[in-house]
């Protein structure tokens, strides 16, 4: 028998647990490495940037924390918080559990442009400024066909829209593994990226993913209120007042397009954007006004310290992102979701 | 005050007529239950008159405005609907749901306000509903969930409720006391109430008028006591119909041939 929904208090300690592990992701990802530079030397320089004391790193130990690891952090931030809050949007407004932010065929499309890139390196368009632009042109285009398909007619329901993101997908992914196929010599390559990686982060990916990632997370988490309407489906949501398919245009619309910028700077990294909505709907309840706003924090700490994991196990090689995503989210989710009664959308 | 004109109403799925031609008016602060068999159209005839369905031909409108001019937010602030088969989004308090039939006011981006939560709380206590405040929704009873269901309608601070078969499911003690508890209203707030009902006993004794639908059409529109007492009632159920006086009350009473 469920017992009472979680009380604000509780999602208030949930909340400031989350924000305390951000703060160790935040520290960790600048810390730990193979170069063994103390946390207290990287707190100081980084308080000597924001102009209070003085670094006491050395330039080599200054370049590896601010040029190497600071902008892979912050870009697994943004990844995190984006493919999270973006997974608990769709979540909510496909009343879905396992609608995650490539369901609408981010992921074949970005899969499609990138292969496409990294398989024609030497023809002109190979370059690695190619691969990102593509892929972002490719999960774009994915989503809009998508759309065009199942989500154009006021009426049709979230059912056509789904489907047709699976027709979608599974057209491009065919595509995609047949480009990759003609090409072997770079199906390493390929299968790198389709697996997710922040080792290509630099503070130029950072500042080209953020402006998207800004908007499309507020916009996400400002949906929340509609998203807590619209549980009760959508043609009792309208009858309370609620534009059932504008909320649907402009929530998958910011979902997208954040999610096709994540996925074109650090690939297909799976896992985030299903299993941590899903943790925190477990530990506050089902209203999306807090699912929503604590993924972001959830999901950028939960990628960072990934991250920090996948790059440190081996080192110097790398686990891909995707396989510690999962590793580490499954046990995590399986874990919570023993602990508590089973869950729903 | 909302009074409802329906003007030549035809709802269609496809090319099929659900409810063809329809005509009427209900005047505001009045009781008007629709009647008739399965299939009749009853239900779109209902959810027409919310603005869920859009009519092929013909008008719906609501205290002079029409109802397919009106943006999802106004209607909801004109008309609330409780619908025959509910969602129950398990995980919500009571309290939240009932809430929900604020979002209209307050809107998507803003919280509710002081108003907001006053109306809330006194629909709460109307209801008897105040216990369950803090309680998930799926936890509820039957009874005490169709009460929640009208207690977001109420929150809607509308004047005008449509229900469709609102007391299925219930026992006889909680259809009755749902049923006097939106009589007291119409009589006491002037509220206006369509309704579709199986029930004609209870149709009878709480519509001061029944509009009798088959096949998508109204058949007879008349006060309660002459439409239960028709020919054409029988005849739409195809079966014999006796209406038993007890103590003052029509009773209709399907027989065996």
């Amino acid at each position: 028998m469920p017992g009472n929904p979680p009380t604000a208090r509780r999602t208030g300690v949930v909340a400031a647990l989350c924000v305390l592990g951000l703060g160790v992701a935040v520290v960790v990802g600048l810390v730990v490495g193979p170069t063994s530079i103390g946390t207290w030397r990287v707190v100081g320089s980084a308080l000597a940037h924001a102009g209070l004391g003085h670094s006491t790193l050395t330039p080599l130990q200054s370049t590896i924390v601010w040029q190497l690891r600071a902008p892979r952090m912050v870009l697994g931030l943004l990844a995190g918080s984006m493919l999270a809050v973006a997974g608990g949007t769709y979540q909510g407004v496909f009343r879905n559990p396992l609608a995650d932010p490539y369901l609408l065929g981010v992921a074949a499309g970005a899969g499609l442009g990138a292969t496409f890139a990294i398989v024609n390196v030497g023809n002109g368009v190979g370059t690695p400024s190619w691969t990102p632009l593509l892929a972002f042109v490719g999960a774009m285009a994915a989503v809009i066909v998508t759309w065009l398909i199942g989500g154009r007619r006021a009426r049709s329901g979230a059912a056509t829209l789904i489907l047709a993101g699976v027709a979608v997908s599974s057209l491009l992914t065919s595509a995609q593994t047949f480009l990759q196929q003609q090409s072997t010599g770079s199906i390493a390559r390929v299968y790198i990226w389709l697996l997710g990686s922040l080792a290509s982060a630099s503070w130029h990916s950072v500042w080209l993913v953020l402006p998207y990632v800004a908007v499309c997370a507020v916009v996400c988490v400002a949906a929340g209120r509609a998203l807590d309407v619209m549980s009760v489906g959508e043609e009792e949501s309208r009858s309370l007042g609620v534009p059932v398919s504008r909320v649907r245009l402009v929530v998958v619309a910011a979902s997208s397009l954040g999610t096709a910028a994540v996925v074109s700077a650090v690939g297909l990294i799976g896992f985030v954007g299903i299993i941590v909505p899903h943790i925190v709907r477990l530990l506050v309840g089902t209203s999306y006004r807090r699912i929503l706003p604590i993924s972001v924090v959830f999901g950028a700490a939960f990628l960072v310290l990934a991250d920090t994991v996948a790059r440190t196990v081996l080192a110097p090689s790398e686990l891909p992102l995707g396989v510690v995503t999962a590793l580490v989210g499954a046990p995590v989710f399986v874990l919570i979701l023993s602990l508590r009664r089973p869950v729903e959308v | 005050m909302s009074r409802v004109e329906l003007v030549e109403l035809t709802v269609q799925a496809g090319r099929k007529a659900l409810v063809s031609e329809v005509s009427m008016v209900i005047e505001a602060g009045t009781w008007c239950t629709v009647v008739g068999p399965n299939g009749a159209g009853k239900t779109t005839l209902v959810e027409a008159v919310a603005g869920l369905r859009r009519p092929a031909h013909g008008t719906v409108s609501i205290g002079g405005t029409l109802v397919a001019a009106m943006s999802d937010r106004d209607r909801a602030r004109t008309v609330a609907i409780v619908p025959q088969h509910p969602v129950v989004p398990s995980g919500m308090t009571v309290y939240d749901y009932v809430a929900l039939g604020r979002t209209a006011h307050h809107g998507l981006f803003r919280a509710a306000g002081a108003n907001d939560r006053r109306i809330v709380e006194s629909v709460l206590e109307r209801l008897s509903l105040g216990e369950f405040r803090d309680r998930d929704v799926v936890t509820l009873s039957g009874g005490e969930r169709q009460r929640m269901v009208l207690g977001r309608a109420f929150a809607q601070s509308t004047t005008l409720i449509v229900l469709d078969e609102p007391i299925t499911g219930l026992d006889l003690r909680h259809q009755m006391e749902l049923l006097e508890l939106l009589k007291t209203e119409v009589a006491d707030c002037g509220l206006t109430v369509v309704a579709t009902l199986h029930d004609l006993t209870l149709a009878g004794q709480f519509a001061d008028r029944l509009v009798l639908l088959d096949r998508g059409e109204v058949v007879l529109d008349g006060p309660a006591g002459v439409v239960v007492r028709s020919a054409e009632l029988a005849s739409c159920y195809g079966m014999n119909l006796r209406v038993v006086d007890v103590d003052g009350a029509d009773v209709v009473v399907p027989v065996r041939h």
